[in-house]
């Protein structure tokens, strides 16, 4: 599904973001990506996201050759990944369900569909009650939990949750981590980046990836 | 296409809410596409009407051949047949003494009754020839050879005065058209820049969620069609109005002026300003998205 191979990101002003990493995810999988801030963890996730080109090495996200994809691949790319931003990235001024059913307009998903799946989705994550607030009113966990909806509507391949744990208290935190633990199937792989590793189920997961100073220092299967 | 059809509501939805985000200065730019619009509505009026009255005058092209008072009637007839076989002349007509009274008669209207004051029919009889636009100089030339032709009287002085104006207010109606156009592209391309900058967080998750460029674009290319084509169709109801109350200024002291029929002139004008206003909002919003994207 991924693959890294001695995979480098120079920035323009010469931050090198990573170093050479090499790492491979599978289908089905749950990777917690971890790392102090500013280690390249959300550099990593924007090169998975089609956001940054590779300086050099290879990275190939659900068949894509991510160095010299084009823009017309990227969109197709990003059209299988189901993301939760850091920043949220929900529309203001637009409810709940109206941003969860942002994600499929342009999909391959009926529209007669489009309704009933947002409203099945934000009833998974315990946001039933709330699909007709606006985005600004929710609290910042209610909101992450309208970006994890918005991102399982569109039936990914791969979901994509960059420091989904940021702003939130430790319960907060960990029901956000035990709905995005949860949404990992054989089809569909799950990738979480955060620093808090305290808050991790090490019994779920099935891989982690430590990463601190652009290095990956652990990578392997936790329970095989 | 189908993901457009399916999304029509959220379009809509997305374009009035971004003409709402800078209520006052998008409603600026409306009032000033609309009078732009007006503008350009009258001077493609005023167009229309000159051509028109141009195009009636050139069809009714007459010369009036009058005699001296020697010539007798048989010799009036004789004169209308040489003339008829001059090349250009499209007919011939001898108009006698009582038909050019009535004939002022009817011009004058209610005012007739100063002729009354003539004790003989004022008016001498003359020859009505319809001639060929084009070779009336040569068929004057022909007429002046003719021994009891005494003058000639013909419009063509008028007509070239009538094609100079016209000319000239192509001219300027060009210019105009020009002016007002790159206006309207500038005033569009603007709103819509400052959609795009308004909606940049908008834009940059929908590009994330992997929406395509005309998923994102098309909100933007209808807030343009909406204030070009809202403001050409208000421009229109306003020239309307003007036409009307154009008319009825004229058509009392300028009676015989070969308007066009209103209702005609009127849906020419509406044709023309709304196919602009759709040109132009379409180019303006392509323009304002695409420096968006420079910048």
């Amino acid at each position: 599904m991924i693959t890294a191979k001695n995979l480098n990101l120079i920035y323009p002003d010469g931050t090198e973001a990573l170093k050479g990493i090499n790492f491979q995810i599978n289908k089905g999988e749950l990777v917690y990506i971890t790392g102090p801030s500013g280690s390249g963890k959300t550099s990593l996730i924007k090169l998975i996201m089609g956001a940054e080109k590779p300086t050099s090495g290879q990275l190939i996200v659900l068949g894509h050759l991510m160095k010299t994809e084009n823009q017309k691949g990227i969109r197709g790319l990003r059209q299988s990944i189901g993301p939760v931003f850091q920043e949220l990235k929900l529309i203001n001024g637009r409810t709940a369900l109206e941003n969860v059913m942002l994600g499929m307009r342009f999909l391959n998903i009926p529209r007669s569909q489009w309704k009933t799946k947002a409203t099945e989705a934000l009833d998974r994550v315990r946001l039933g009650h709330k699909i007709l607030s606006v985005a600004e009113n929710l609290s910042w966990g209610e909101r992450q939990r309208v970006a994890i909806a918005r991102a399982i509507t569109r039936k990914p391949s791969l979901i994509l949750a960059d420091e989904p744990t940021g702003n939130l208290d430790v319960e907060n935190a960990e029901n956000i981590l035990n709905i995005l633990n949860s949404l990992r199937d054989e089809e569909t792989a799950v990738i979480i980046t955060t620093h808090a590793t305290h808050l991790i189920d090490e019994t779920a997961i099935t891989q982690l990836i430590h990463i601190e100073n652009g290095l990956i220092h652990i990578n392997g299967g936790l329970h095989s | 296409m189908k993901i457009i059809i399916a999304n029509l509501g959220y379009f809509i939805k997305e374009t009035f809410t971004t003409l709402k985000t800078n209520r006052l200065s998008n409603l600026l730019s409306f009032v000033s596409i609309t009078l732009a619009f007006f503008l350009l509505a009258l001077v493609i009026t005023t167009w229309i009407v000159s051509l028109q009255v141009i195009d009636v005058m050139e069809q009714e092209a007459e010369i009036n051949v009058f005699f001296y008072e020697t010539v007798d009637e048989p010799s009036r007839d004789w004169v209308a047949a040489s003339i008829s076989d001059i090349t250009g002349v499209v007919s011939t007509r001898v108009v006698n003494e009582a038909e050019a009274l009535q004939r002022m008669e009817e011009i004058l209207g209610e005012e007739a009754q100063v002729l009354a004051y003539f004790d003989e029919n004022p008016f001498e009889a003359f020859i009505e020839v319809k001639v060929d636009l084009n070779q009336s100089q040569a068929i004057v030339s022909a007429l002046q050879e003719i021994p009891d032709v005494r003058s000639i009287r013909d419009n063509q002085q008028v007509l070239d005065q009538i094609r100079n104006i016209t000319r000239i207010q192509q001219f300027l109606g060009t210019l105009f058209i020009v002016a007002a156009g790159t206006a309207t592209l500038v005033v569009i391309s603007h709103i819509i820049r400052q959609g795009v900058y308004h909606n940049r967080e908008q834009i940059n998750t929908l590009r994330l969620l992997g929406a395509p460029e005309s998923f994102i674009a098309l909100p933007f290319l209808l807030v343009g069609l909406v204030m070009t084509v809202g403001g050409g169709l208000l421009a229109s109801v306003m020239t309307g109005a003007a036409i009307n109350m154009g008319y009825t200024q004229m058509s009392g002291p300028i009676p015989y002026l070969p308007l066009p029929p209103q209702g005609l002139l009127m849906w020419n004008t509406t044709l023309v300003i709304l196919l602009l206003s759709l040109l132009l909002g379409i180019g303006g919003s392509v323009m304002g998205l695409k420096t968006s994207k420079e910048t």
